[in-house]
């Protein structure tokens, strides 16, 4: 009897389970597995103008892209841009984190003025970065500021040398991502035992770096990796801030050879000039970087969560 | 009342009052809700047998909106049976229209310009049987090379454009310049045209990379795709590019305005002393700036080169997986061939442009005097375009290398002897 | 001791008051150039704030018939809260029978759905639309949903919630005769209020943030997002200043509301992808 039961129970739970996750299994096939399955027979065919995989060229869309400066060249960009916004993202979220934790007054106002960014699109923040912070002529608020002081205006989006369209793409991405990452991060920092610190003073550590970096540091490790993880996948994958401010069609053209991320690249072979095989390829190949840096990241800081 | 389109032409006052009204108002937030309630997709008109769809880019002339829905209106009252679901396409036209045609749903209609491969993938249908020997030679040869692809014609042209630069007359006697006629001079005079807050020439805000990285090269003789082969990486290519440069580090050019070379602002607003523009550009500055401007070709590189301009403009074509095949080549052949007054009020009622079919273009009024008609002439002797077989990845090749030439000050021959490697094999994979 | 302490908490103020005031400037440069003319805001002369406010740009903004900004917010709304509720939904099933039924298949499942976490939209997106094509949801409001409301992250940390879910709690409603559907819906889903609203406001602010998948899809201007009747203002050729900032005003102001209401919700949620568990 009780082997019966066991086997109709378990009958009853499989039922269950099948009918629990079968709407969400159902919904990722036809949105993400099939697409991902298509994708790649796309990245073998020659596909110019056609989204039907057929014309079979093995694997010479791959090796084009790998042979094309240009496509090479945009993942050096997004190297060079994860290099700078990811440590700093890190770097600014943190230590909002423990300017708001640690404040008397005000704390919830902090908080909230940080954090709103995150509600703006960037597309309505590419637009006041391009059109009114950074605008290149006078009335520019960021040139309306340098002028006090007697300098002239600066072209901040088109122009090489110096190359200050950097610092208007690093920023608006600052801006808008640094509000979520200081949340988690103070999530992390209000789970840490106050004990610690108790231990910390009467073994007379004064508050300040050997605390951070002995204490505080160590105990956020888990949160710290998923904040750098999250963030150095949303940069491989930046494409909003690059096409809208430096452009990825339309008038000036010009200005998106000066940063053209891998995804720029791609919209514009694919969708521009409609070669879908190749497009197809490179995003793959972008997947292929993002999953060895994240497990290069992986070796050097750990996945988080299991080594505590 | 709509039996013929020239009452029809009249009512456009009546649009231009739309924005006012209340009642109006009142009748955008019914049709939201109703929106809301019903749901949206391609609604057939009821009484009409075909719904034919037909896409538009949206045109940044006040006016032209209201004047292709009236257009297509005015075929339905000749045609009762025949609906025109007319689609303004904001934003990135070029992607929408191409992924559009990728499937079944695509308009039968639609405005672009010809590629090879839109023929090869068999997006668009041949309108040779539209033009008879009496309408083909009305058209300009270079119009109909730019719409033929192997010898067939796809693109029916509605309105050509021209670019021109555009110069302040009073700025220029100010300084005691004459309008510039090479290169050269260009830069002298932007240079001496520069001021405190006014800069001597815009040429958008990339520093003309785009507006004249094939115009540049053409007013020193030099071309870039002919005869299915890459003729780019020479000499003189590279000396036009070259020359770029000098007027890029010249300080003079306006960098950073809000709008880009192809709308006047910087020119209206006192931003910039020059400007290189569009045509259609020319009754807002006209109203702005009265007899204050001038305007030309872009100047010859040396005295041994010539004037340059494009030829631009759009196509009407139809989906080849259309299927109202027929109907669509009908109503096209009614809107841009058969009906003059449509096509004028179209190239003429709200931007300049110019029109394509000679005979109307020779008798328009407005393109008769002044710098309109400076324009018009330079477009039949300098304007030019590139062929179908040009795509735009060649396009980004070529622009990376003219961006690392200006910006990056890399020397131009190896930059373009890179990038013709890489338009060469594109070449090759398109002609595959 | 209290006195050391607002001593040397008055420079960490002081930073803190800095900096936001650094984060604000957008959002008053959004307000400022909505409220002038034209030649106001590209004046070379600063002023702070328009001497007459043009409140009139928000009225014309309603009344530009080449840019529906009321269908646009009226499809937004719908769109983001039919996402969200489906998407809670679906993920909070699929996170529960992750965790907590015992059936065969189940790792296998999980993998699958953690795989396609690690893809980049970019890959499928071409092929998506293919599919979508295929599906008849060109040009329609379900077309622009569909592939939003099954999110492998949020399965993921509705799996990681459910996880951490008292089994005591869960044995005696079974021994109190609920079937799984009975735990789910009486003990789990009343339970994860907090989860619930934290990604239910990411959800909301994702999906009406959207750019690129409304604007393909949604071809005709009955389908068009707030984003995307944005984009028309930045891409038009002939470029109205006030205009298009009193549009990115009508854009952001509904997030900030619901931000500022569901606030304490995301902080809470934020315990959940800290990566503790």
């Amino acid at each position: 009897m009780p082997i019966l039961q066991k086997s109709q129970a378990d009958r009853s739970a499989t039922f269950a389970f099948w009918a629990f996750v079968s709407p969400a299994l159902l919904g990722l096939t036809v949105f993400t597995l099939v697409p991902i399955v298509w994708g790649f027979l796309l990245s073998l065919s020659h596909a110019q103008n056609t989204i039907h995989p057929g014309h079979f060229i093995g694997f010479r869309n791959y090796a084009d892209l790998l042979t094309d400066e240009a496509f090479l060249k945009s993942l050096v960009t997004i190297v060079v841009f994860a290099v700078f916004i990811v440590p700093l993202t890190f770097a600014v979220s943190l230590g909002l984190a423990l300017l708001v934790n640690k404040v008397g007054w005000g704390r919830s106002f902090f908080r909230t003025v940080f954090f709103i960014p995150s509600a703006v699109s960037y597309v309505v923040a590419s637009l006041i970065w391009k059109v009114s912070l950074f605008n290149g002529l006078p009335f520019g608020f960021v040139n309306h500021l340098i002028g006090l002081f007697g300098v002239h205006p600066v072209a901040w989006i088109g122009t090489a040398h110096p190359p200050w369209y950097w610092l208007v793409l690093v920023t608006v991405r600052l801006w808008l991502q640094v509000g979520f990452f200081m949340i988690i991060f103070l999530a992390g920092l209000q789970e840490i035992p106050k004990s610690l610190y108790e231990a910390a003073s009467v073994d007379g550590a004064g508050p300040g770096w050997p605390v951070f970096r002995y204490i505080t540091l160590p105990q956020l490790k888990a949160t710290s990796v998923s904040v750098l993880l999250l963030n150095l996948i949303a940069a491989f994958q930046a494409f909003d801030e690059f096409y809208n401010i430096l452009g990825g069609s339309g008038a000036s053209i010009g200005n998106a050879s000066l940063a053209r991320p891998p995804l720029v690249y791609l919209y514009s072979l694919a969708l521009s000039n409609q070669d879908f095989g190749r497009g197809a390829a490179g995003g793959f190949i972008l997947t292929a970087l993002i999953f060895a840096v994240t497990l290069l990241q992986g070796r050097i800081f750990g996945f988080g969560g299991s080594e505590k | 009342m709509r039996t013929n389109d020239a009452p029809l032409l009249h009512t456009q006052t009546g649009f231009v009052n739309w924005h006012g009204s209340r009642r109006d108002f009142l009748r955008g937030v019914t049709v939201a809700a109703g929106v809301l309630l019903v749901g949206c997709g391609h609604s057939s008109v009821p009484g009409a047998r075909v719904t034919l769809t037909q896409w538009y880019h949206q045109y940044g002339e006040k006016g032209t909106q209201e004047a292709v829905v009236r257009y297509a209106k005015a075929y339905t009252a000749l045609h009762p049976d025949i609906a025109i679901q007319v689609v303004w396409v904001p934003g990135d036209y070029g992607t929408k229209l191409s992924t559009a045609l990728l499937t079944r749903g695509g308009p039968d209609i639609f405005e672009g310009q010809i590629t090879k491969p839109m023929v090869t993938a068999e997006q668009v249908a041949p309108l040779d049987d539209l033009f008879p020997p009496a309408v083909r030679s009305d058209f300009s040869p270079r119009d109909l090379a730019q719409n033929s692809v192997d010898g067939k014609i796809y693109g029916l042209k509605m309105l050509d454009d021209t670019g021109i630069l555009y110069y302040r007359k009073s700025l220029l006697k100010a300084a005691g310049l004459a309008p510039p006629k090479t290169m050269d001079e260009v830069i002298a005079a932007a240079k001496k045209l520069t001021t405190g807050t006014r800069k001597g020439l815009f040429l958008g805000n990339d520093g003309g990379v785009a507006a004249l990285i094939n115009i540049a090269p053409w007013s020193a003789g030099g071309d870039f795709l002919a005869d299915n082969k890459i003729v780019f990486n020479t000499p003189q290519v590279a000396g036009a590019y070259e020359k770029m440069r000098e007027l890029s580090d010249s300080g003079a050019l306006l960098i950073g305005a809000p709008t880009d070379w192809w709308e006047a602002d910087a020119l209206v607003q006192g931003q910039a002393a020059m400007q290189w523009g569009g045509l259609w550009s020319y009754p807002t500055i006209a109203k702005a700036l009265g007899g204050d401007v001038g305007g030309m070709a872009w100047p010859a590189l040396e005295t041994s080169g010539h004037p340059a301009t494009f030829l631009g403009g759009w196509s009407a074509m139809v989906n080849a997986q259309s299927n109202q095949l027929e109907e669509a080549k009908r109503y096209l052949k009614w809107l841009w061939l058969d009906s003059p007054k449509i096509q004028e009020d179209w190239c003429l009622g709200y931007g300049f442009h110019v029109p394509p079919r000679l005979s109307l273009a020779r008798s328009a009024a407005p393109l008769q005097a002044g710098v309109a008609a400076g324009a018009v002439k330079d477009l039949n002797s300098w304007g030019r375009s590139l062929p179908p077989e040009w795509n735009s990845a060649m396009g980004t090749a070529l622009t990376d290398a003219v961006t690392n030439i200006l910006k990056e000050g890399r020397p131009a021959a190896p930059e373009l002897a890179v990038a013709a490697k890489k338009c060469e094999r594109e070449l090759s994979r398109l002609l595959e | 001791m209290n006195k050391r302490n607002a001593l040397t908490s008055l420079p960490r103020t002081a930073w803190l008051l800095f900096v936001a005031l650094l984060f604000l400037i957008p959002f008053y440069l959004i307000g400022r150039n909505s409220l002038m003319t034209d030649s106001e805001i590209t004046s070379p002369y600063w002023a702070w704030l328009s001497p007459r406010p043009q409140w009139s740009n928000f009225s014309a903004l309603f009344h530009d018939p080449a840019a529906p900004m009321l269908t646009g917010l009226a499809n937004s709304a719908i769109i983001a809260v039919v996402t969200l509720v489906f998407q809670m939904l679906f993920s909070s099933m699929a996170g529960y029978a992750l965790a907590r039924i015992p059936a065969r298949g189940r790792n296998v499942v999980f993998f699958l759905i953690l795989a396609t976490l690690m893809i980049p939209g970019a890959v499928t997106f071409v092929p998506t639309f293919a599919v979508m094509a295929y599906l008849g949801g060109v040009n329609t409001r379900w077309g622009i949903i569909a592939p939003g409301v099954f999110s492998a992250f949020s399965i993921f940390l509705f799996r990681q919630f459910y996880l951490r879910f008292p089994a005591e709690i869960e044995e005696a409603g079974r021994l109190d005769g609920l079937s799984y559907f009975g735990v789910y819906w009486r003990l789990l889903l009343p339970n994860s209020t907090n989860i619930i609203m934290a990604l239910g406001v990411l959800t909301f602010i994702a999906s009406w943030n959207a750019f690129l998948w409304p604007l393909v899809i949604g071809q005709d201007p009955s389908a068009w997002t707030v984003q995307v009747v944005l984009s028309t203002f930045l891409s038009s050729q002939k470029l109205n200043l006030p205009q298009l900032f009193a549009a990115a005003a009508v854009g952001v102001a509904p997030l900030v509301l619901v931000f500022l209401v569901m606030q304490r919700y995301i902080v809470e949620g934020a315990k959940f992808s800290g990566g503790k568990e």
